[in-house]
This record gives structure tokens, C-alpha cells and sequence, in this order.
């Protein structure tokens, strides 16, 4: 996976998809960013702006699955992506946009993301204080996502009691997430289960879940 | 830690015999020009740990920088580098382990420990044999059922190693045995300087810490610092030790007391030196017999480990079966990555400790040439890329390390052709399996991913 754009968007994404157990290159123009990230020993980093095409092929994009533009600028993120697009067909692009109206960008990118909608969610819900309110957004290290479970995964089709998840796991919900996941729910290939991860486990959940 | 402690671990119990076996006194400077030679190895592991943070080694090294075959033959002859590396410390675990036993069962009297009964390990090579194989099942199924044991405890045992050791060069210093110590001739009988290149080639082994440590450098801080620090320190301290150790043993068993000895040799040198009739351990010599059997059961342990996550890397990099890059759901382990090591180590362990320790420095370095050139290739393919640590002198280190490495590896192969070819031809047969299997593998694969599933097995039937 390639991120461009290091900055906090970038970094803090980049870092998160390190503990799921993915491979990121970040791109990064600025000197002190790079040497500030290298520091956090997460990423391979390239020195440089990735809207040049010599600095973003570097980066790899024929041997990379994902292209995310996380620059604060839309325009450079929609550019880059159209970039890498053009070198690698089958990659899937994702670019950070700066307004809520995501539908005129999907034309060219195959996902967009307005990150600062994402934080205004969570202030929302700080500022009003309450005292019952849904995790997704303000959970601290603790990572609660829906997984769905690979046909190849060497859990799938095992019932819960059977598999050894590490500790710092906790499957929550069964397959329609309509019922609190019990010892002899089976993690069916194809459904989706909800799951509560810390994140130094996280990789090896995935790899029993996605194979 | 973790590094040094297999570099330091099981190759200076197991090796040192045999080394002196071949070089004569030279043994010594086997080892530092050894560490010499893979000084500049580690300056492109080190430029490549620090800027790829990736676990995995120099298969994950090469992976990044080479197109698919390369990086696969890369995977390929490390993975059995290290598969042979068990054999070799299981082969090297048991002989020591029966001179525990000798020393504790047989020597009722002090004054006669010094007198080891070599037809004990002569008449014992069946079960010898058979102790390395209990030692590669159990380690194999110990760690096919849970998870590794944590970085602090090696760190422990790195440090009752080296805290063995130096009472082992403490004690071998002071007696009377090295004060008359005979080094000349410094080379074995006949074989001139020369004679210090095969043996070279045999104990390079010891250095594959490297790529150990840069397995497992994952909660690095500041690598820029601490990557090319822990390298270092870790080459600095192991020629040390191999200096003072190999100079001790040499100088109190001569080098044709040790070459005798072969496995045991470090072993038979302590009983043959250190006090006697001390309360509960009987005598000095156990606490270093005591050392030899942990250090080659915590090597064989580390490179059970090491192996299998190969493997486990190669599976999830499709390079193998994917079953091989899965945890198992019962166990949480990559079962299918070890056992497939477990099934290689265990036929392994019906080499000659030789062949054995030869195979193994054969392909540990085709891998460091390998490791090298990825350094060079990445220079000019992603010259933009970030570098915590760039290496000094750049072109220089890796092309010398090629160069090399190259010359052992040419040097080694030569000896191999001279002494024993078995080992050469089972190395060439385990490559060509390998590129069919992958050629096998990925056509299959391109058709019917399922189908990959007989073609997997090969590896499994090799031995």
C-alpha cells in the first residue's frame, strides 16, 4: 500500500495499517516529516513529492494494491491517484478530499474520504459530554471493527470456542450482528463479525479471520 | 540480543572442534577474518533494517527490491539454510549432552575428568543421532503448539552464555595448561595458509545473527541509531568471545585434542581444565558441558523460529502455499510453516555434522551476496528513498561484501567437491526443487489456486 502525504492524515492511517499487518510506503516532500516518521520505525519512506512521476514509481505502484492521497490538498490527492491509475490499472485509489459531497469525486477515484468529518463526529460527541454514546469514533488504542471472514482463513467455519484468538481479542457480535457472539457461534466464510482488537494483536486476528 | 545470542550461542561449542579439525591453531583467525568478511555484509543489513521496517530479513529485504523469482529463491535458500542450521545444533546438542551425562555418571574421582573417554561418544553416534532427533521433535512440536517464548528471555539466556563463557576463558587463561600453550605451527600439518579458507566457509554459520536480528526488529526505537549499534556491537562481541574462547580451547586441548574431540570439543576442553570436586556439580568442566547443551538446544529453539517464519513470510507472500502464511485457529501459530521445517531438520539430522554446518554457511552465503545486492539495486532503483542509516563509503561495503562472500562461497564449493560432494549435491538438489516447485507452483496457480495444494507437499518430501 502507498500513502501519500505524511503529515497527520497520512502518518496516523499509515501507522493503523501497520498493526493490521499491512506493508506501507508513505510519500513524503518534507525532509523533517521523513526523518520525524523514520524515527517511529512503522513505514518505508520516500523522500519527495509523489505528484512526480519518477518519485511515485520509487514508491512501487505495480507491486502495491492500494494508492491513498492523503495531502491536505484535494487537488494533488485526485492527481496522484489518476497517476498511479495510469501506471497500474489494477490498483485501487483512495483520495482525501476537503468537502462533504463525496459523490462528484467517484468518478475518478474508487474511494474518497473527508477526515475531518471523521473528527467533527468525534468532538460532537465530546463536546456534548454524554454519558452512553456508540464506540466507533472514540475508542482510545482499542480497535472495534466488523471483519469479514475469508473463505481461506484457517478460522473460518470454526465454531468460536475452537479457535485460539491471542489475547486482546474480543468477537462481539455474530454473523448478522444481531446477537452477542457466544462460545459456539461459527465464524461462517462470507459473514461479516464484529470484533474488539488491541492493536499489537491486530495482524494476527486478521490472519486468522482473512487468511 | 536475540542475534547474539544464536551467533554466540551453539556455533563456538559445535564449531570450534571441527574448525580446528581443519585449520589446525588457525582456527583462530577463522573466525575474525570471518568477522571481517561479514563486516560489510552487515553494513547493507544495517542500511536495509533501518530503512525497510519490515520483520522478516533478508527475505524481507529482497522481496521489496527483487521481481519474484529472485526474492523466492531468496526465501527459499534461507529458509533452508536455517532448517539445516537446526540439524546442524541438534547434532551439535547431543554429543555434548552425553558428555554431560559422562561427567556426572562416569567421573567419581577428581583427577581423572581430564581423561574423556572418546569411545563413550564413539560407541553413542547411533544414540547420538537419536537425541538430536528427540531434540528437533520436541522443540518442533513445543513451538508448533505456542506461541515463542518473549525477547527478555533470550536476552536472559544470551547472558548466561556469555557468563558461561567467561569463566570457560577465565579459567582456560590461568591454568597451567595454557602457559605452556602450543600454537606453532600455527597451521595444520601440511596445509599451509590456505588451509584456513574451507574452514572459513564451514563456521561462517556462526555469523547468521545478522539476519536474525534484523527478524525480529520490530519494536525498534531510533533506528536510525540503534539498528547499525545493535549490529555492530553484536559482530564486535561475538569475535571477541570466538577469539578468547577458540584461543583458550586451542591453547589448553591443542588443536588436535579439539580437531579429536569435534562436536564435544569446548566441552572436553573445560573437563580437561576447570576445578574439580567442587560441591554438587562435581566438577567445573559440568558448568560448561552445562553451557554447550543450552546454548545448542536455545540455537536450535531460535532457528526452529527462524525457519518457520520464512516460511510463514513466503506463505503470505504467495510465494508458497498460503497455508503456510496462516495461524493455525486452534494453536495461534504458523503450524503448517513449522512442521514443514520440523519434517527438513529432522531429515537433516541424519547428516554428518559436517555436511551439515557445510550446507548451511553454503547457503548463508549465497544469501548474504543476495542481501548485498538488493543494497545497490535499491540505491539505483529508489534513490529518493528515506535512509535512517546510510552505510559510509557506499559502493564500497557491498560490492566488497559480494566479492567476498563470493570467494568463500567459491572456496567452499571447491573444498565440498573435494570432501563431500553429498552435501554439494543435496544443495544443488534442494534449488532445482525449488525453481520447479515455483514453476510448477505458479503456473498451477495462475489456473486453479487449489489445485497448488500437491505441489506444495515437495517441499516436505525432500528428505
Amino acid at each position: 500500500m502507498i500513502i501519500a502525504g505524511g503529515g497527520r492524515v497520512g502518518f496516523e492511517t499509515a501507522a493503523l495499517l501497520d498493526t493490521r499487518g499491512h506493508d506501507i510506503t508513505v510519500v513524503e516532500p518534507d525532509g523533517d516529516r521523513c526523518d520525524a516518521m523514520a524515527d517511529e520505525y512503522v513505514v518505508t519512506i520516500i523522500h519527495g513529492d509523489a505528484s512526480d512521476p519518477d518519485i511515485l514509481r520509487q514508491a512501487d505502484v505495480e507491486g502495491s494494491d492500494v494508492v491513498a492521497g492523503l495531502t491536505g490538498l484535494p487537488g494533488l490527492n485526485l492527481a496522484i491517484c489518476m497517476e498511479a491509475e495510469e501506471m497500474n490499472p489494477a490498483v485501487r485509489t483512495v483520495a482525501r478530499i476537503a468537502a462533504r459531497d463525496q459523490e462528484r469525486y467517484e468518478r475518478f477515484v474508487d474511494e474518497a474520504v473527508f477526515p475531518e468529518g471523521a473528527s467533527a463526529r468525534v468532538a460532537a460527541n465530546e463536546i456534548e459530554g454524554s454519558d452512553v454514546r456508540t464506540l466507533a469514533d472514540v475508542t482510545g488504542t482499542l480497535d472495534i471493527m466488523e471483519v469479514r471472514v475469508e473463505e481461506e482463513a484457517s478460522a473460518a467455519g470454526k465454531a468460536l470456542r475452537s479457535v485460539r484468538f491471542p489475547a486482546g481479542t474480543l468477537v462481539i457480535s455474530d454473523d448478522d450482528g444481531e446477537r452477542i457472539a457466544r462460545p459456539e457461534t461459527t465464524l461462517t466464510p462470507g459473514k461479516r463479525y464484529v470484533v474488539a482488537i488491541e492493536p499489537d494483536v491486530a495482524d494476527e486476528v486478521t490472519n486468522l479471520l482473512r487468511g | 540480543m536475540i542475534g547474539m545470542g544464536a551467533m554466540i550461542g551453539a556455533g563456538i561449542f559445535v564449531l570450534t572442534g571441527l574448525a580446528a579439525e581443519i585449520a589446525g591453531p588457525a582456527a583462530i583467525l577463522v573466525f575474525v577474518l570471518n568477522g571481517v568478511v561479514t563486516a560489510f555484509t552487515g553494513l547493507s543489513y544495517a542500511e536495509l533494517a533501518a530503512s525497510i521496517p519490515k520483520s522478516g530479513g533478508g527475505y524481507a529485504f529482497v522481496r521489496e527490491v527483487f521481481a519474484d523469482l529472485p526474492s523466492f529463491v531468496m526465501g527459499w535458500m534461507l529458509w533452508f539454510a536455517y532448517m539445516i542450521a537446526g540439524g546442524l545444533y541438534a547434532l551439535g546438542f547431543a554429543p555434548n549432552f552425553l558428555e554431560l551425562l559422562h561427567v556426572y555418571d562416569l567421573t567419581p574421582a577428581p583427577g581423572q575428568v581430564g581423561a574423556v573417554a572418546l569411545p563413550v561418544v564413539d560407541a553413542a553416534v547411533p544414540a547420538a543421532i537419536g537425541l538430536a532427533f528427540v531434540a528437533v521433535l520436541s522443540l518442533v512440536a513445543l513451538n508448533a503448539v505456542s506461541t515463542a517464548a518473549s525477547g527478555s528471555v533470550e536476552t536472559i539466556f544470551t547472558l548466561v552464555k556469555v557468563g558461561i563463557l567467561v569463566v570457560f576463558v577465565a579459567f582456560g587463561a590461568t591454568s597451567p595448561m595454557f602457559a605452556t600453550a602450543e600454537f606453532q605451527p600455527l597451521f595444520a600439518d601440511g596445509a599451509g595458509p590456505l588451509s584456513i579458507l574451507p574452514a572459513m566457509g564451514l563456521t561462517f554459520i556462526a555469523f547468521e545473527g545478522y539476519d536474525l536480528i534484523t527478524t525480529v526488529t520490530e519494536e525498534v526505537k531510533n533506528p536510525r541509531e540503534n539498528i547499525p549499534k545493535a549490529i555492530f556491537a553484536s559482530l564486535a562481541v561475538t569475535v571477541l568471545v570466538y577469539l578468547a574462547v577458540v584461543g583458550v580451547a586451542v591453547g589448553t586441548l591443542g588443536a588436535d585434542g579439539l580437531a579429536a574431540a569435534g562436536e564435544a570439543g569446548i566441552a572436553q576442553a573445560a573437563t580437561a581444565f576447570m576445578p574439580t570436586g567442587l560441591p554438587i556439580i562435581q566438577n567445573g568442566g559440568a558448568i560448561i558441558v552445562f553451557g554447550a547443551v543450552f546454548s545448542t538446544l536455545t540455537a536450535l529453539n531460535a532457528v526452529v523460529i527462524a525457519s518457520s517464519r520464512v516460511a510463514f513470510s513466503m506463505g503470505r507472500e504467495e510465494q508458497l502455499l498460503p497455508s503456510f502464511g496462516q495461524l493455525h485457529h486452534r494453536y495461534g501459530t504458523p503450524l503448517i510453516a513449522i512442521l514443514a521445517s520440523g519434517v527438513v531438520m529432522l531429515g537433516s539430522v541424519a547428516l554428518p555434522t559436517q555436511s551439515a554446518g557445510n550446507m548451511s554457511s553454503l547457503f548463508f552465503l549465497l544469501s548474504f551476496i543476495v542481501v548485498n545486492g538488493s543494497v545497490i539495486k535499491l540505491r539505483r532503483e529508489r534513490p529518493d528513498m528515506n535512509r535512517p542509516y546510510e552505510m559510509p563509503f557506499y559502493p564500497l561495503p557491498p560490492v566488497l561484501g559480494i566479492v567476498l562472500n563470493l570467494v568463500l562461497t567459491g572456496i567452499l564449493v571447491e573444498y565440498l567437491l573435494r570432501t563431500d560432494v553429498l552435501a554439494l549435491v543435496l544443495s544443488g538438489g534442494w534449488i532445482l526443487l525449488g525453481v520447479t516447485a515455483y514453476a510448477v507452483y505458479t503456473r498451477l496457480g495462475s489456473r486453479d489456486d487449489s489445485q497448488g495444494t500437491t505441489d506444495g507437499r515437495t517441499p516436505q518430501a525432500n528428505d
